[in-house]
């Protein structure tokens, strides 16, 4: 008897992540649409449901007439034991369609870790694995996100590329595979028409050759038709631009179980280490009125009891008082709480918050990211001491007494002193908590400080940067753990050097990289972001397999001149602009919040998109 | 005054557990801008309750809730707006409006009805063919999974009535279960235990509660909707 997708359900923990059936999920007959789109997240239904951009390409292709689009999760170990051993597809949680009877299967790339579980979706789902093999009866296959700036190491993959802001090249690419499919032409002819869109990498039209040195010697276009850099698109304007707020709201709790209200796109801060920073410029704010109304439209759709601000840096929100004032009052009757970014913890939002009690006094969270003053210099991290004292000194005598401060360790220049000094900022963060008169504050103060393993990150000035060899990740992490140990209220996290070690090498690396995912594929690596399933020797054994080696990518400097395996993807900032932000970095010397001035990051050059700038 | 509520809980949302369809509910109220009352306190929540919590993997047909509204909204509204804001597999099917002396809904449970549908198999054969046998034994002890380990509890005394016909895709079995104060029968934890007693492996199945029961006039089990005004 065979077995049915039902009675897999029966068998698996958490069967609710693959059964769909939300509220405003899409109901649209797979088989009356002129164009299917498998929208694929690369790790489980908790994750991808936080996340913005499925809620808004979901939305944007759904609301078209001639398209559907149904949502695809990576199934959790269970459920991918179950469909491999009753040679069940992986399906959509919509109408339960296997993925290869998509026309486009779309995966969002988040976090490089996620790799192996494209490979594994795309597997399970019946389509081939490699670009290659794909013949004009199976899917396209396309990828975007912030890790397709770097889209080499999947370029064997993945069949095309969107790169920058997907609102409106989603939809182009989307009614081109539709019209091609309509007139009966060839995927390769088909990929051939994608390539001509702005914004849209297909690697098979590239070849790449290397120096003896392994290092790139070229990535060309295999002819004159094929342009020679790709740039990223970039959503004008914000107020024109669509805000998801009618996405389907999960019956179990995500991650992220609230309504992400997206205030602005873009930073100013210029911090060294953020990819994100660089890759959304130019910043963008969405209005005061417009984000009323679609708080209040997001409300009345999902009946969400929590609005939580999303944008890289809320507090740098031009009108963020009037904002928090304005939603607070509009969502006052409903009893809709809201959550403010923790930096803007001030007098001010303080009293209108007590005022509606709808404060929750959940945990705070800060990132200093370095533990000293010149090693925040070198990042360009624009927090001083004493900012964070004096908002730590608000929060506790506020009710607060929870803090979390995120750290990273493995920063350029970093010193043993600058370690150090995590520890001591942790001391110092207790010390605000106790001057605060024992009638005032809240008792059970709990400082966690949390650090990651700097990971070097294409389209930042740190990409030239080489991490630090595990022994040292180690060493470093033991030092600031001992540091710790007398400390009463404060507890020191770290992250696994070795994800952190494969992340940067999927991060800076080529197209050779390509068959190191597949053959750790192969090994049986996937789910590598759940620290229980990373199998760090099955992927030494990749490399070496691939005769390939972890230092090259990982530990090693870059030269000014190297060919960067991403340098034919323009994010509109100027490879110079980078090299002069990390002569500064070496040198401590900080560069100004673009607010205050332009900074010339290559933005400038194009007319009328950075509002900073002009 | 309080609105009672019958409603659906489809096969899409039976791996939907209490908690998660309690908030599911929630949201659905506040999308439908219905006048229902909140809770005060720091982090208002609407007060919302259900009459008994579902185990998850059932279906629930006729399920019931209770909110607290503004007088004056009718039942008909109630369920007009409400379904209009709600996915398909959670439906309101009849609503009451009751005085706030009506008892709780909680307080109220004294059973309920459940379908058992057995998938046509050799182990659903084998169920079938123990049926009879099994409802006659005076008592049956089961391990009864708690939080604090396995307790070992007689589960003859919560059934009430039971039994089986053959249909086209195999078998169904109504059963209609008693809650005492100690608790109820979960009907998995039944079907579980008929197998063993029947000696073979649980077959493809899905259970439906179809009532949830009241003590009306008379000593007699009525399903709670109809459970008369004080």
């Amino acid at each position: 008897m065979s077995v049915t997708i039902a009675q897999l359900l029966e068998r698996v923990e958490k069967p609710s992540r693959y059964t769909g059936g939300e509220m405003n999920a899409c109901v649209k007959p797979i088989s009356e649409a002129e164009v299917s789109f498998a929208f694929c997240f690369p790790d489980t239904y908790e994750v991808a449901m936080s996340n913005l951009a499925i809620k808004i390409l979901y939305g944007i292709l759904n609301d078209l007439p001639w398209a559907v689009c149904e949502r695809c999760c990576m199934p959790w170990v269970d459920m991918r034991k179950e469909l491999l051993e009753n040679k069940l597809p992986l399906f959509s949680l919509e109408s339960q369609t296997p993925l290869k009877a998509f026309d486009i299967v779309g995966f969002t790339l988040q976090y490089e870790m996620s790799y192996t579980n494209i490979l594994d979706m795309l597997h399970l789902g019946g389509v081939p694995v490699k670009a290659a093999q794909r013949s004009d009866s199976d899917p396209i296959v396309v990828a975007g996100g912030p890790c397709a700036f770097n889209p080499e190491p999947l370029h064997a993959f993945i069949d095309a590329f969107m790169i920058g802001d997907g609102e409106e090249l989603i939809v182009e690419l989307t009614d081109t595979i539709r019209k091609a499919r309509k007139e009966g032409i060839s995927r390769r002819e088909t990929l051939r028409r994608l390539a001509k869109l702005e914004g849209v990498y297909v690697p098979e039209l590239y070849v790449d050759a290397y120096n003896e040195d392994g290092t790139l010697k070229s990535l060309t276009p295999v002819d004159d038709t094929v342009p020679k850099v790709i740039n990223k698109r970039i959503q004008v304007n914000m107020d024109e631009a669509y805000c998801p707020t009618c996405p389907p709201v999960p019956y179990t709790q995500v991650v992220f179980d609230r309504i992400m209200l997206e205030i602005m796109r873009g930073c100013t801060r210029g911090c060294r280490f953020c990819q994100a920073g660089m890759l959304y410029r130019p910043v963008r704010e969405r209005s005061v009125d417009k984000l009323c109304q679609l708080a209040c439209d997001s409300v009345r759709n999902t009946g969400y009891e929590e609005i939580s601000l999303s944008s890289l840096s809320s507090s740098d929100y031009s009108h963020i008082t009037e904002l928090a004032t304005r939603l607070t009052e509009a969502l006052k009757d409903q009893r809709v709480s809201l959550s403010l970014p923790s930096l803007r913890v001030d007098k001010f939002v303080q009293d209108t918050l007590t005022q509606t009690q709808q404060v929750k006094k959940s945990s705070l969270t800060f990132a200093p990211e370095a533990g000293t003053q010149r090693l925040r210099d070198v990042i360009n991290k624009g927090v001083t001491e004493e900012n964070l004292m004096e908002t730590l000194g608000n929060a506790f005598s506020n009710g607060w007494s929870a803090v979390k401060l995120y750290f990273m360790t493995g920063l350029p220049t970093e010193t043993d002193e600058d370690l150090a000094g995590i520890a001591e900022l942790a001391k110092k963060s207790a010390g605000a908590y106790y001057a605060v008169p024992k009638s005032q504050r809240v008792k059970g103060l709990r400082i966690t400080c949390s650090a990651s393993v700097f990971v070097p990150k294409p389209f930042t000035p740190f990409q030239w940067c080489a991490q630090d060899r595990p022994e040292e990740v180690q060493r470093k992490q033991q030092m600031v753990r001992e540091l710790f140990r007398p400390l009463k209220s404060a507890h020191f996290n770290y992250h696994d050097s070795g994800i952190s070690r494969i992340e940067a090498c999927f991060a800076v690396g080529d197209r050779r990289m390509a068959n190191v995912l597949y053959r750790a594929w192969e090994l049986g690596c996937m789910l590598d972001g759940w620290n229980e399933y990373f199998l760090y020797e099955q992927w030494l054994k990749a490399f070496e397999d691939c005769g390939l080696s972890v230092d090259f990518y990982a530990h090693r400097v870059r030269s000014k001149d190297e060919l960067l395996p991403w340098d034919h993807i323009n994010a509109y900032i100027d490879k110079s602009f980078l090299w002069r932000e990390y002569e500064k970095a070496m040198r401590a010397e900080t560069t100004r919040d673009c607010r205050e001035g332009c900074n010339g990051c290559g933005l400038q050059k194009v007319k009328g998109v950075c509002s900073v700038c002009g | 005054m309080r609105m009672m509520a019958v409603f659906e809980k489809g096969e899409t949302l039976r791996y939907i557990g209490h908690l998660d369809l309690m908030r599911t509910v929630q949201r659905a109220l506040r999308r439908s801008g219905l006048p229902v009352k909140y809770s005060n306190g720091f982090n208002p929540h609407i007060r919302l309750s259900f009459a008994a919590p579902l185990s998850v993997g059932v279906v629930g047909r006729r399920e019931l809730m209770e909110v607290p509204v503004e007088d004056g909204l009718s039942a008909e509204q109630f369920q007009t707006t409400f379904n209009a804001v709600s996915p398909a597999c959670l439906q309101v099917v009849y609503a009451r409006c009751v005085s706030d002396e009506f008892p709780t809904l909680m307080s109220l449970v004294a059973g309920s009805r459940y379908t058992i549908r057995l998938y046509r198999s050799e182990e659903a054969d084998r169920a079938a063919a123990a049926f009879e046998d099994f409802m006659a034994l005076e008592s049956y002890v089961a391990n009864r999974r708690t939080k604090s380990g396995e307790n070992p509890c007689d589960i003859r005394p919560f059934v009430k009535e039971g039994s089986i016909r053959k249909t086209d895709e195999g078998y169904e079995i109504s059963l209609e279960t008693v809650t005492f104060a100690s608790g109820a029968l979960k009907p998995s934890l039944w079907l579980e235990c008929l197998c063993a007693f029947a000696g073979c492996e649980k077959p493809h199945h899905i259970i439906y509660r179809d009532a949830i029961l009241a003590l009306g006039a008379g000593e007699q089990l009525i399903p709670m909707e109809e459970y008369p005004h004080a």
